[in-house]
């Protein structure tokens, strides 16, 4: 049963916009930590980026040579997604395959950096990687296991939104965010936008926006610029599970390198690109043929094997315009942006980058509200295992009733 | 290929006319028709009713609804599919697609039935999975057909991963994907927990979840799997092939085993 104790209760009324895996996260750490929550998400939840993405459960491995850091957090916050959400985890662990000498020689840093980040990567036989997975490439030149594993992009985040509602926090699906009301330099009020399409007003304390690669337009309500640009990125799902195990290209990181199994799927990923507007993005046919040329390089039977779905999630890329060739990908950390600077307090922007680290992203982004809020309330995200997410719905039907 | 989307608003419909890729799948029409509404007088959504979304490879189970009288996913559900023949209802013969005065493709989009609706055609389908009790889990070992068991993973420890008390070595997750859309095209009428739910709890049993028998007790009530009229419309349209049929002609044997037993 999930009732963990909430010590102290906190007038203070924290207004969070998007209901993706950021929002969701953030939504039950504070609501553990007393606070009072209304989030809002204009469509469904996890209708944006987050319920779209790959579904890989990040060991780290993958950043651990560009970001020995990064990746260590990532191996840390799948050992507690793995415990806190474990329903909705398919842990099998991972291959990183090398096609070409190169690749294989790539293999000795990468094995190092993983090491040094705390994840426990180690070298697997050709053979016997060929035995754990009949489906890979027999051109195999090397293999190392790595603990990566898929998980549900819904579920994951839907289990942290129901223990928000099981603590008291207000979620509110298909209510859009459409004006924010500023006095003496601080945002105050919003104007929210219900299901039924009439609009209402309310005050908060703070306002954090979790809208990903929707940031630009929502700070742009309090007359923000901030400095987002959509990047979409493909996918392309099969019929068939080729695998169970995660298979990476153990090369550096590029795009079609990475094959994830997922129920009865096999679906590989991405890619990037920009677009001016994060709504209603698809793969282009390019894109396709690309990450299925891509994929059979690992697995060869993906080549034959029957298309599924094509879809693709929008990355909030930093960068002011689509043409920003300076634009840098927040496709690894986060970022929380406060606006204080730029004249408007009560308010931050919170960048999602992995949606594997919703958890401590949404730790650091509480610490910042709650310090802002002059409340010493502590994360204690990490210490219980959460509802089931279908414990979401029969929360929404109870309201209702 | 021109098309018109008749899709539920209230007692209505929103009619939206436009010439469409009939490779696009209805959730990317509704998707792109939103798009392209945004930025007019009205807001996008008072054009384009409301719709759930989330995964868009029929992995969430969030998009089902009545696509031309038939449950379906939106999301795996081609344009180019009902512009063929197709079935109204689950389990009649193919039927040509209706055309419009100006030749485009008709396509009515209700929500699922049985649902809680929010707007439009976005109906949660709270109902159908509430008798699920919340301790049931989700992972099932995967088919490890002509695969090596995998090696000890020093990752496993930390976690302590158990499932039904066995060492797990590959997993997956159940093919139910909760949508709602067995409940949607079950005729039953009288008080019924419903396929999906039914189904689940025969996983579980099948699973050997260590509260497998409260899961048979469960299915034993009177709107259990004796409610059931074996019209089998849900498993016509299960886009998951979990046959929630099959698993409550199962779970009536086993109850029916159990009165038996009972007897003797
Ligand atoms: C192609 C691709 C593949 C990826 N693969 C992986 C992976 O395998 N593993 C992994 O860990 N991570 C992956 N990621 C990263 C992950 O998807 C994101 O980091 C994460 O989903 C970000 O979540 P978010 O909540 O910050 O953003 P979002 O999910 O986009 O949430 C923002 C929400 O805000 C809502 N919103 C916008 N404007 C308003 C408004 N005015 N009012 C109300 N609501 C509003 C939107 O509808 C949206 O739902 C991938 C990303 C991409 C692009
Ligand atoms: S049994 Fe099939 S139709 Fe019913 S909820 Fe599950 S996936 Fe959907
Ligand atoms: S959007 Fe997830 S099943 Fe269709």
């Amino acid at each position: 049963m999930f009732n963990p104790p909430v010590p102290h209760r906190h007038a203070a009324r924290v207004l969070i916009v998007g209901g993706g895996g950021s929002g969701a996260a953030l939504a039950y750490d504070l609501a553990l930590r007393g606070l009072s929550v209304l989030l809002v998400e204009k469509g469904e939840f996890t209708s944006g980026t987050t319920g779209r993405h790959h579904g890989q459960l990040h060991s780290g491995a993958r950043y651990a040579v560009g970001d020995r850091a990064i990746a260590r957090e990532c191996m840390q916050e799948t050992l507690i997604l793995r415990r806190i959400v474990p329903q909705a985890i398919e842990y099998n662990g991972g291959l990183f395959v090398a096609l070409s000498d190169d690749e294989a020689d790539y293999g000795d840093s990468f094995i190092s950096a993983c090491l040094e980040a705390g994840i426990p990567a180690r070298d697997a036989a050709t053979e016997k990687a060929r035995a754990w997975e009949p489906a890979l490439n027999p051109a195999a030149r090397r293999a190392v296991w790595v603990p990566d594993g898929s998980f549900d992009a819904y579920r994951v985040p839907a289990a942290f939104l129901a223990g928000a509602a099981a603590l008291g926090a207000e979620l509110r699906a298909f209510t859009e965010l459409v004006g924010i009301e500023l006095r003496g330099g601080r945002a105050v009020g919003a104007a929210l936008r219900g299901p039924d399409g009439r609009e209402e007003r309310l005050s908060f304390d703070y306002l954090v926006s979790a809208t990903g690669a929707w940031a630009g337009r929502v700070g742009a309500l309090a007359g923000l610029d901030v400095p987002i640009t959509p990047a979409p990125g493909a996918m392309l799902a099969v019929k068939g599970r080729l695998t169970d195990m995660v298979i990476s290209r153990l090369a550096p990181p590029g795009d079609g390198d990475i094959l994830v199994p997922q129920r009865g799927l096999s679906i590989i990923g991405s890619t990037q690109r920009r677009a001016d507007s994060p709504e209603g993005i698809l793969p282009t046919d390019e894109e396709i043929a690309y990450l299925k040329g891509r994929a059979a390089e690992l697995v060869p039977s993906f080549a034959d094997a029957p298309f599924h779905a094509a879809w693709a999630a929008a990355r909030p890329l930093a960068g002011r315009a689509s043409n920003d060739a300076e634009g840098r990908a927040i496709s690894r950390d986060f970022a929380v942006l406060d606006h204080a600077d730029d004249g408007v307090a009560g308010m931050c922007t919170l960048i999602g980058g992995k949606a594997t680290a919703l958890r401590v992203m949404a730790e650091k982004a509480a610490d910042e509200v709650c310090a802002r809020l002059g409340i010493a309330e502590p994360c204690r995200t990490a210490d219980f295992v959460l509802p089931s997410w279908r414990a979401l719905g029969a929360f929404a039907a109870r309201k209702e009733a | 290929m021109r098309f018109v989307l008749y899709v539920r608003n209230g007692e209505g419909y929103s009619e939206l006319r436009a010439e469409l890729d009939p490779a696009m799948t209805v959730l990317d029409a509704l998707e792109s028709l939103r798009a392209a509404a945004e930025g007019g007088a009205k807001p996008a959504v008072a054009r384009v009713p409301h719709y759930r979304h989330s995964c868009h490879h029929g992995s969430c189970g969030t998009c089902s609804a009545v696509v031309n009288g038939l449950e379906s996913l939106m999301c795996l559900t081609r344009l180019g599919e009902l512009a063929a023949a197709r079935p109204r209802k689950p389990g009649a013969a193919p039927e040509p697609p209706e055309i419009a005065a100006d030749g485009a493709v008709i396509v009515r989009i209700d929500p699922i039935r049985r649902g809680a609706l929010v707007g439009g055609v976005a109906a949660r389908p709270d109902e159908a999975l509430r008798a699920i009790p919340e301790w049931l889990g989700y992972l099932r070992p995967a088919e490890a057909i002509d695969k090596a068991e995998l090696e000890g993973d020093p990752t496993r420890q930390a976690t302590g991963e158990v499932l039904s008390g066995r060492a797990p070595e590959r997993v997956r997750f159940e093919a139910c994907i909760e949508c709602g859309l067995c409940s949607s095209s079950c005729p039953v009428s009288v008080p019924f927990m419903g396929p999906a739910a039914l189904a689940a709890m025969n996983r579980g049993r099948e699973r050997g979840e260590a509260r497998a028998e409260e899961l048979l007790d469960s299915a034993a009530a009177p709107d259990g799997a004796a409610a059931c009229e074996r019209h089998l419309a849900c498993s016509r349209v299960c886009p998951q092939a979990v046959y929630p049929g099959k698993h409550i002609q199962l779970l009536k044997n086993a109850l029916a085993s159990l009165a038996a037993k009972m007897k003797a």
